[in-house]
């Protein structure tokens, strides 16, 4: 612990992740015209107004909250274990580049499996419990956490690794003096990368199964005809997904406060 | 993929080839020999009798059909728009000041949510479908179109404005053809996510094509022929990847360089 910054700064530099509430207007123009021009009780098209009865609905009866708990840990969890598997397998297979080689098109054949498909396997094999649910997770997530981890160890540059050589590095002081910062931007992207597969899977996996989740509560709003609560559910879990980016993009930033700065910024 | 031919042999990834005809043929004997105790996995010889049955069947050729055609109605309206809207939102700066955010509040919104509305709104069809498809799609198409408007060198206009080249003279040919290694890139990315939003939709909102049979031999306890869907989307997915870069290179021959310099 050298010294301590102080958090404002941290929170400055992680909100210019954040692009600008002005363009927010015509969403909210949209939803204003939604609830203005509707005819009234269209079991299709209901008014805005009564997607938040609906969701108050959903909350009065003690459901909603229960499953967005489920979805929110299982979302959590599969992502921790991605991580730690991808970065990890990942990082063995780009230090040794012959087994990079080896080992490659067989990832390659596995990636192209579109982890959607994943899910039906799983519940065959697994049954429909939580397990299945995370297991599925991290089979669709770590794809992108693992090829980008180890394609970023396989490529840190040559001039580097003989920094290593000069000052006799371990090969422990290597991983984590050399290797481990320079792939760090990497691992970071590909998480981002695999944030939306990893929300989409989920969600998958609670409609098909209905094991309890925000997915399991809309699909079951939508075999009732409660409309109200589907595009309710939809604007939650919208929200939702904006919640988990921005704070994945705040925590980018701060992480990678003392990397170079990316050549091309995601938001404009 | 394709350099040059001379060196084919020595290009093959021999190890790589080896480790995967090795594990094909160590779950083989695996499950043969009973080692691996799951009721539920086939064998990949088992699950290579399974595709021929489908196809002999004849129930493959036309799931596999439904969803392409699901695939290329999503993807060709969503990449439409997207590169329409892509190029407003990149030549306007005040387009894009008046919107951007309304994207990145709408672009994580994951497409499988989409499925109960659509399902709502139009029960078991291909309009659920294209519902599920359509929005995931579009984002990458026109975030990258935008982007590779915005990114179009000052200097190039400058030579437009030179050459005394209209407005629409200077979208067709200097601005379009600048953006489009990014353009394709995004087409690109849409096309894997049309044929993965396609067969989830088929999964949960329309009981055909590929999809709907994955889940339907999961359900009929059918590993092997599920593992035989499964493998055809795999393939699918290949093939259209590989096809999308080969027309991308057959159109634009200088898109091989432009993307090795990433």
């Amino acid at each position: 612990m050298r010294y301590t910054r102080p958090w404002q700064r941290y929170f400055k530099l992680g909100m210019t992740a954040l692009p600008s509430a002005r363009g927010l207007l015509p969403l909210i123009v949209l939803l204003g015209a939604w609830q203005l021009l509707q005819t009234g009780n269209s079991p299709y098209f209901p008014p805005p107004s009564d997607w938040w009865n609906g969701l108050m609905l959903l909350s009065r009866s003690g459901r909603l909250y229960p499953a967005l708990m489920a979805t929110t840990i299982t979302l959590l969890l599969g992502l921790i274990l991605a991580v730690a598997v991808g970065t990890g397998v990942g990082l063995f297979i780009g230090v040794f580049p012959r087994l990079g080689r080896a080992i490659g098109p067989l990832l390659e054949f596995l990636r192209a499996i579109p982890p959607p498909a994943i899910v039906p396997v799983a519940i065959l094999f697994m049954g429909y419990d939580e397990r299945m649910k995370l297991t599925v997770v991290v089979l669709a997530a770590i794809w992108p956490i693992l090829l980008n981890t180890s394609s970023a160890a396989e490529r840190v540059h040559p001039l580097l690794l003989d920094v290593a050589r000069s000052f006799r590095l371990s090969a422990v002081e290597r991983m984590r003096l050399i290797i481990l910062p320079s792939v760090v931007p990497a691992i970071l992207l590909g998480i981002r990368v695999a944030l939306p597969i990893a929300i989409v899977v989920t969600l998958l996996v609670e409609i098909l199964t209905s094991i309890e989740g925000i997915g399991a509560l809309m699909i079951g709003a939508q075999r009732n005809f409660q409309s109200p609560q589907v595009y309710g559910l939809l604007v939650l879990i919208g929200l939702f997904g904006l919640f988990v980016n921005n704070i994945f993009a705040v925590f980018e930033a701060i992480l990678l406060r003392r990397w170079p700065p990316k050549t091309q910024s995601e938001n404009f | 993929m394709n350099m040059n031919k001379g060196g084919l042999i020595a290009r093959i990834n021999w190890p790589g080839a080896a480790v995967l005809v090795f594990v094909g043929l160590a779950w083989e004997a695996a499950v043969r020999s009973g080692l691996l105790e799951y009721e539920y996995l086939p064998a990949p010889s088992a699950i290579a009798l399974g595709l021929s049955e489908l196809a002999g069947e004849g129930i493959l050729a036309p799931d596999i059909t439904h969803t392409l055609i699901s695939v290329v109605i999503g993807w060709t309206a969503a990449t439409v728009l997207g590169i329409s809207l892509g190029f407003l939102l990149g030549l306007s700066a005040t387009a894009r000041r008046y919107s951007l955010a309304s994207i990145e509040v709408l672009r994580p919104m994951p497409g499988v949510a989409f499925a109960p509305v659509g399902l709502l709104l139009f029960g078991f069809s291909l309009k659920t479908e294209m519902v599920v498809t359509i929005l995931p799609v579009l984002w990458p198409v026109l975030v990258n179109t935008m982007a590779g408007v915005i990114g179009v060198h000052q200097r190039l206009y400058d030579v437009g404005r030179t050459f005394r080249l209209g407005r629409r003279d200077t979208i067709l040919r200097i601005i379009l053809p600048a953006a489009m290694p990014l353009i394709i890139v995004g087409a690109r990315i849409g096309l894997g996510l049309a044929l993965i939003l396609a067969v989830v939709a088929e999964m949960v909102g329309n009981p055909e094509g590929l999809g709907y049979g994955i889940v339907r031999e999961q359900q009929a306890l059918r590993p092997d022929l599920m593992f035989a869907y499964i493998v055809t989307v795999g393939f699918i997915g290949i093939v259209l990847n590989a096809g999308m870069l080969a027309l991308a290179e057959a159109l634009f021959p200088s898109f091989r360089q432009l993307q090795g310099g990433r």
